[in-house]
């Protein structure tokens, strides 16, 4: 058989395969929709999940009473994880340190790298504040063995310190290091710490489920034509494109 | 009565049937639970390749009798049903009691027309991992570099791991490798033994496996999640469902404080206002809903229909309608539960008696009067009426029906179901349609499962 004959036969088969696509109307995918059972403790306890490993402690303690849904964390721990965090927020670094090992020394005796980041974010502050002399002190005596034990961490203090180099630090190529995100991301980070060390997810379980609708739709687009949710904001569904 | 009357009306007395389902369904919890699909058990003797092999009598295990001659004579024995396919993996195992004279013993899984005097692999729509040479056979006579060999004294697994379309062997609990599975259809367990002596005992699991395939099991989630957090969310949408789901149920308390906190954190945030028409849908009544929802919680019944009469006379003008079935059948219930139960049997004469022998209302009415029977109802096989969970099913009952007469409501399903709920209908039944377009193969969403997985960090 010549190799024409071969490619013709495959793209026959592809052709095929895309022809046999099943089409669900919407009302066939509507029934199978109205089958499905979801319970609505189940869809309590995601909620709950939700408030709670994001630190809504108000609103994860009203959600109790309005519901009857138990969180499945102790609620004050959010509490002190919620400080934590918000100290990091403020660029109050020292106190979040404190507050982590009144929580649980552990945290940051297991966790070298999330306590460099917390040091780095010490630096980055005073740094902010016009600090200079305390933050060259702080680099060399604090910063600067860490940096020695690993590469990575000497990388990130060379990094830091450039920020000392710029008088317009707008000039600077790390300057992104004194934006707010900077702050939000070693908040991020010492939240999922507290969070593991509590032997709780770091994330809410409720963006994995969204995920996994995306991911579940396109899987299976592959195979059929059906209604869609392309908008999760909405939920509208989509009439299936054919 | 004008037609569109008629419809409105039948539109909300099926608001007021979905939940009297729900509460129905509630009872027959165990049948709902997706139906476990016959696994293998044991060997299959009928049809096994007769006189070259000895099955035991618990069909366990299997031993060579003859001296072998030629490639046509394997002892090869498959299980007595084929591998479950609505799983994340099927998984068998195999002990080499005795590795006879050559200690030609293969493992793996073959179709149901399968030549029963072949090794598994050396047929077409087979595959096997063989002892005497550590290849894998896949189809025809001629292995592949796989594994290492195995003997007297080793336990060998086999298993398909369907999320992954692969076949995988083990040997003494350490996975040995995995192949592309390119067989369709049934698959049974197929186990060959092929010179003197050999003996083999076979576990479907009725024993403990060698193998830690609970372990194995939760590193595949692990992977397919890993994958799942690749795709990239819409930042905050998560707050958006979870607003909405506050704001659908009528959970004003928690709403509230849930605005605050979203206002004061760093940075604040801002959830998109362009489906501000669909939310007005659910901001409707939102203090009504929420005094009901709490009064219905707090089983204070008489002064929930109170309100209802008062700000809401059309739901409960039909003291035959569903939602006023429920009501009923709750306050009935809170009788029992502080142990008037005279109070609740003149009740159940005047308000549920009318309710007996209507198809859709007899099951609750039944186990609502059972409750009278037990000395300790809660304890009773109709204790899921004094849970929690059933004022809360009254609740929603009710929040629908007030949301439904809310004139800018455009479809009555919107009342049923929050956005939360609507998207994970839509995963499950996405993934479920997949599944069946996939032969069967693979786990269904379960959302149960999510809420149970593993506490990893």
């Amino acid at each position: 058989m010549s190799l024409f004959w071969i490619v013709i036969r495959q793209l026959a088969e592809i052709e095929a395969m895309a022809a046999s696509k099943k089409v669900i109307t919407r009302e066939e995918w509507e029934k199978k929709l109205s089958d499905v059972k979801i319970k609505k403790e189940d869809m309590n306890k995601l909620v709950m999940n939700f408030l709670v490993t994001e630190g809504y402690v108000a609103a994860a303690e009203e959600f109790r009473k309005e519901s009857g849904t138990e969180p499945d964390i102790d609620l004050a721990t959010i509490t002190d994880r919620m400080a934590v965090k918000t100290a990091v927020q403020n660029g109050n670094v020292e106190d979040a340190i404190e507050k982590v090992n009144d929580l649980n020394p552990e945290i940051l005796d297991t966790n070298p790298q999330l306590f460099f980041h917390l040091q780095q974010q010490r630096l980055i502050e005073l740094i902010r504040n016009g600090k200079i002399e305390e933050a060259l002190e702080f680099a060399q005596e604090e910063l600067a063995p860490r940096g020695e034990e690993n590469q990575g961490f000497l990388e990130e203090l060379e990094q830091t310190v450039a920020l000392l180099a710029f008088d317009d630090v707008t000039e600077c190529p790390v300057k992104d290091l004194l934006d707010i995100s900077q702050r939000l991301k070693t908040a991020s980070e010492v939240n999922a710490a507290i969070l593991t060390s509590q032997s709780h997810e770091k994330d809410p379980k409720l963006p994995s489920l969204l995920k996994m609708l995306i991911r579940s739709q396109n899987l299976l687009d592959e195979k059929a034509a059906y209604p869609r949710v392309t908008d999760l904001s909405t939920a509208i569904l989509e009439d299936p494109a054919v | 009565m004008s037609e569109s009357n008629g419809n409105s009306n039948g539109g909300d007395q099926d608001l007021g049937l979905y939940f009297l389902e729900v509460c129905r369904r509630k009872e027959m919890k165990v049948k709902e639970e997706e139906e476990e699909e016959e696994a293998p058990s044991e060997l299959n003797t009928i049809n096994s390749s007769g006189g070259f092999v000895v099955v035991s009598t618990d069909k366990l295990s299997v031993k060579y009798t003859s001296v072998n001659l030629h490639g046509h004579d394997v002892g090869v024995i498959q299980a007595n049903k084929a591998a479950p396919t609505k799983r994340l993996i099927y998984y068998f195992e195999i002990h080499v009691k005795d590795a006879g004279v050559k200690g030609q013993i293969g493992i793996g899984f073959t179709s149901e027309t399968f030549k029963m005097r072949r090794q598994p692999g050396w047929e077409a729509n087979s595959c096997g991992y063989h002892g005497d040479d550590g290849l894998l056979y896949r189809g025809h006579g001629k292995g592949e570099a796989f594994g290492p060999t195995y003997t007297s004294g080793d336990v060998v697994g086999a298993g398909i791991n369907y999320a992954a379309q692969e076949f995988f062997f083990t040997k003494n609990g350490q996975v040995v490798g995995s192949v592309s599975k390119d067989i369709k259809g049934p698959l049974f367990p197929t186990i060959a033994v092929h010179s003197q002596n050999e003996e083999v005992l076979v576990n479907f699991g009725q024993r403990p496996f060698t193998f830690d395939l609970r372990e194995f099991e939760a590193q595949e989630r692990m992977k397919q999640q890993l994958k799942i957090e690749e795709i990239p969310v819409p930042p905050n949408i998560s707050y958006g469902i979870v607003r909405s789901y506050l704001l659908h149920y009528g959970y004003e308390d928690t709403l509230n404080s849930f605005d605050v906190a979203s206002k004061s954190t760093v940075p604040p945030i801002y959830i998109a206002q362009e489906n501000g028409i669909v939310e007005q849908e659910i901001t409707y009544a939102l203090n009504h809903r929420k005094t009901l929802r709490q009064l219905i919680r707090n089983g204070e019944i008489d002064a929930a229909f109170g309100k209802l009469r008062e700000w809401y006379p059309q739901i409960v003008e039909d003291n035959t309608s569903a939602t006023c079935f429920l009501l009923h059948c709750q306050k009935f219930i809170e009788l029992v539960r502080v142990g008037a139960l005279e109070e609740a049997v003149k009740y159940g004469r005047t308000e549920l008696s009318s309710f007996f022998g209507l198809p859709v209302f007899e099951d609750l009415v039944q186990d609502c009067v059972a409750l009278l029977a037990y000395e300790r109802p809660l304890e009773s096989s109709v204790g899921y009426l004094l849970k929690d969970s059933q004022r809360e099913v009254v609740a929603d009952t009710v929040n629908a029906m007030i949301l439904s007469t809310n004139p800018n409501m455009k479809e009555s399903k919107n009342c049923l179901h929050s956005y939360l709920e609507r998207l994970l209908r839509q995963l499950t039944a996405c993934c479920l349609e997949r599944r069946s377009l996939n032969g069967d193969q693979g786990e269904a969403f379960q959302l149960q499962r999510v809420l149970s997985s593993s506490k990893r960090g």
